[in-house]
C-alpha cells in the first residue's frame, strides 16, 4: 500500500531521518524526531484531521535506537501507517524494535565501523601520507557505510513493514559485526606500528615512552572503559604541571 | 574577525554528531582539518586533530558528559595551537581535553531544554507547525550552544597557550611521547572492546607488520 | 539454581538485561510470560534480535505456572521476565515462586502510576500485587542493573507512598 505515497513524500521521510536526534531530549529521547520524519508521508496518508494529529501524536511518544538503524523503524511505521494499522499494533512494533535497533546499531557503528576507519585514517596519517588524503578517506569509506545503512534500512523497513524481524535476522548484523571485529583488530595492529615508527613517533621519543605507552595500552585491555579518564587527566596534569615548572625554569 | 569564522565552524561540526547527519565531520581528525584550513595552518589542525581523534576513539557520538565533546574541543584545541610547535600541540591537546569536558557538559542542559521545546504527546494533541518549530528549534538551539562554547574556549584557551608555549620546558621527542602515552591506553580498550587479544592476535600481528613496512617504503 | 532471575521489566529482552545482566549470569535462555506476545510472531521474531544469540520462548500466563518445576530442573540457565506486575502475581499464585527473589525492573510512568524509584512506578493495584507476591514467601526488591543496591519492597513502597 505504500505505492500511494509518491517518491516525494518517501525521499522526504529519508532526508529527515538524517535530523531524527535533532531535539533528541530526556523525556522522548527521539519522539520529537520522530514524529517530524514521519510528517511528510503522514501528511499524505490521513485526508482526515483528527486521524492524523492522533497519529502524529503517537510518534511523538519516546522512542530510541540507533540514529542509522532507525531507519528500519521509520520505513516500517510508514508502511503499517499507509496500511491503516491500527494505534495498538504501530506502538507495540515500536516497542518492540527499538532495543534490538539500538542493541545492533551501537554494535555495528558505534563500537567497530566507526573506530575502525578511524584507525584506517590515522594510520595513513602517521604513516606518513598527507593530512588531507587521511582525512578525505576517513570520510568517503565511512560514509559509503553510514548512508548505504540508512538506505538499506529505510527500505528493508518499507519493504517489510512489523514483519521486519525476520530480515534483519537474516542480514545477520551481529556476524557483521564480528567480521569487521577482525579487520579492525588489524587495522589496531597497523596503528601501533605507525604510533612506534611514524614521525614523531615513540621510538623517536626513546625506549622509556615505548614502555610507558605499553604499560598504557595494556591497562586499557585490562581494566576496559575505567582506565580512560585517568589516563586523560594524567595527561591534562602533566601538562599543566611541566608549563608551570616552564614558567619558573 | 577570525575568532567568528572558527566560532561558526565549531557550531557547524558540534551540530553533526548528534543533532544534524552524524557523517562525523564532527570527528576530531575532520574538525581538525577544517579549523587548521580555516586558521591558515592546515598541518597543525591535523597534527593536533590526529591526536585528540587517538584519545577519543572509544568515545561514541551517544552524548552525555563521559567523554569530551570532540567537534568544539578539537575546534577550540586547534585555533590555539598556532603554527603547533611540539609545546603548543600539547598545551593545545590538553586544553582541548578540559575544555571538551565542559563542552560535554553543555549537552545535558541541550537535553532538558529540548524537552521543552518539543510537544510533550502526554498534553495531548499537537500541530504540525508547532512540531516542526519545536525540533527545528532545538537544532538550532545545539548550533548556538556550539557556537558558544567553542567563542568562549577560544577566548580563554588561545592566550593561555600563547602565554605558556615560550617556556614549554621539554623536549619535542619527550612531548609527542606524553600525549602518544596518553592516547594508547585507546588502543588497549578497543582491543578489548574488539573481542581481546587472545581472539584477534593474527589480525593484530599482521596489520602491525603492514604498518611497518609500509612506513619502511613511504 | 537454574532461573537464575525473575524480573519484571517492561522492555522485556532489551540493552539492561542483555549487556548489564546476562553478561553476568550467562544464562542459556530467556522466558517471556506474556500473553500478548506468546501468539504474536512477528513481535517474537524483533524481541529475539536483541536476545544476543540466546535462545527466547514466549509463553501465555496460563501455561507458565505449570512449566516453572520444568525450567528449575532443566541444566539451561534461564532469566524469566515479564512484562507486568499482574502476570508476575499470577505466576506467583499457589505459591509457585516462594523462596525465588522477584526483582522489580524497569516499569515507565504511565496513567495512574506513581513514581517508587526513577525506573519504577506502580499503581494502586500494581503495589498490592508486589505486596501478594512477597507475602507468597518470595523476596521482592528493586535493582536495575546487577552491580546497584537493591531497594527493598517496604522501602519502595515508603517512597511510592510519599510521591504524589
Amino acid at each position: 500500500m505504500t505505492e500511494r505515497l509518491s517518491r516525494t513524500a518517501l525521499t522526504s521521510a529519508f532526508l529527515r531521518s538524517f535530523l531524527i536526534q535533532g531535539s533528541w531530549n530526556y523525556r522522548t529521547m527521539l519522539g520529537g524526531g520522530f514524529a517530524f520524519a514521519m510528517l511528510p508521508a503522514l501528511r499524505r496518508i490521513f485526508t482526515d484531521s483528527a486521524a492524523m494529529d492522533a497519529s502524529l501524536q503517537r510518534h511523538l511518544e519516546h522512542f530510541n535506537a540507533h540514529p542509522y538503524l532507525c531507519n528500519v523503524a521509520l520505513g516500517a511505521a510508514v508502511k503499517l501507517e499507509s496500511e491503516g494499522a491500527d494505534a495498538e499494533t504501530v506502538r507495540r512494533f515500536k516497542l518492540a524494535v527499538r532495543g534490538p535497533l539500538g542493541s545492533l546499531g551501537d554494535g555495528l557503528v558505534w563500537a567497530t565501523w566507526l573506530p575502525g576507519v578511524s584507525l584506517l585514517a590515522l594510520t595513513l596519517y602517521w604513516i606518513g601520507l598527507p593530512g588531507w588524503v587521511a582525512v578525505i578517506a576517513f570520510l568517503f569509506v565511512y560514509n559509503v557505510g553510514h548512508v548505504g545503512l540508512r538506505l538499506w534500512a529505510f527500505r528493508v523497513g518499507l519493504a517489510d513493514g512489523r514483519e521486519v524481524g525476520g530480515r534483519l535476522a537474516r542480514a545477520d548484523l551481529g556476524g557483521w559485526t564480528s567480521k569487521l571485529q577482525v579487520v579492525a583488530s588489524l587495522l589496531l595492529g597497523a596503528l601501533v606500528g605507525a604510533m612506534l615508527v611514524g614521525a614523531d613517533g615513540l621510538a623517536a621519543a626513546g625506549p622509556v615512552w615505548v614502555a610507558l605507552a605499553a604499560i598504557a595500552c595494556l591497562a586499557g585491555l585490562f581494566v576496559g572503559h575505567r582506565a580512560w579518564r585517568p589516563a586523560a587527566v594524567t595527561v591534562v596534569v602533566a601538562v599543566a604541571g611541566l608549563s608551570a615548572l616552564g614558567l619558573f625554569l | 574577525m577570525e575568532i567568528v569564522l572558527v566560532s561558526l565552524l565549531g557550531g557547524l561540526l558540534a551540530l553533526d554528531a548528534t543533532s544534524v547527519g552524524q557523517f562525523m565531520t564532527s570527528r576530531p581528525l575532520v574538525a581538525g582539518a577544517l579549523t587548521g584550513w580555516a586558521v591558515g595552518e592546515p598541518a597543525a589542525g591535523v597534527a593536533v586533530g590526529a591526536i585528540l581523534e587517538l584519545y577519543l576513539l572509544v568515545s561514541y557520538p551517544t552524548g552525555g558528559s563521559r567523554f569530551p565533546e570532540g567537534s568544539t574541543a578539537t575546534v577550540v584545541a586547534v585555533a590555539a595551537a598556532g603554527t603547533g610547535s611540539p609545546g603548543a600541540l600539547a598545551l593545545a591537546v590538553a586544553a582541548g581535553l578540559v575544555w571538551g569536558q565542559l563542552a560535554g557538559a553543555s549537552i545535558t542542559y541541550l537535553r532538558r531544554a529540548n524537552a521543552r521545546l518539543v510537544p510533550d504527546p502526554g498534553q495531548g494533541p499537537t500541530s504540525t507547525r508547532r512540531l516542526a518549530a519545536g525540533h527545528l528549534g532545538a537544532v538550532l538551539l545545539d548550533f548556538v550552544r556550539g557556537v558558544v562554547v567553542t567563542f568562549a574556549g577560544v577566548l580563554v584557551v588561545r592566550p593561555l597557550v600563547g602565554g605558556l608555549v615560550a617556556s614549554w620546558p621539554v623536549p619535542p621527542g619527550a612531548t609527542f611521547g606524553l600525549l602518544l602515552v596518553g592516547g594508547s591506553v585507546s588502543v588497549g580498550i578497543l582491543l578489548r572492546d574488539f573481542g581481546g587479544f587472545r581472539r584477534h592476535r593474527t589480525a593484530f600481528v599482521v596489520g602491525l607488520a603492514l604498518a611497518l613496512l609500509g612506513a619502511r617504503l613511504l | 539454581m537454574p532461573i537464575v532471575l525473575i524480573r519484571i521489566d517492561e522492555r522485556l529482552i532489551h540493552g539492561q538485561v542483555v549487556i548489564g545482566w546476562a553478561n553476568q549470569l550467562r544464562p542459556d535462555r530467556y522466558v517471556v510470560v506474556d500473553d500478548d506476545l506468546a501468539k504474536s510472531r512477528w513481535e517474537q521474531d524483533l524481541y529475539r534480535l536483541g536476545a544476543g544469540g540466546v535462545e527466547a520462548n514466549f509463553v501465555p500466563s496460563a501455561e507458565a505456572p505449570s512449566r516453572l518445576a520444568e525450567w528449575r530442573d532443566a541444566p539451561e540457565r534461564t532469566i524469566l521476565l515479564t512484562r507486568d506486575v499482574g502476570t508476575m502475581r499470577r505466576l506467583a499464585e499457589g505459591g509457585g515462586l516462594a523462596g525465588e527473589a522477584v526483582v522489580v525492573g524497569g516499569v515507565h510512568h504511565g496513567p495512574g502510576r506513581r513514581e517508587a524509584l526513577t525506573y519504577v512506578h506502580l499503581t494502586e493495584h500494581e503495589m498490592q500485587d508486589l505486596e501478594s507476591i512477597a507475602a507468597g514467601g518470595s523476596d521482592v526488591y528493586s535493582r536495575d542493573l546487577p552491580d546497584a543496591p537493591r531497594v527493598d519492597l517496604d522501602v519502595l513502597k515508603r517512597r511510592w507512598k510519599s510521591s504524589s
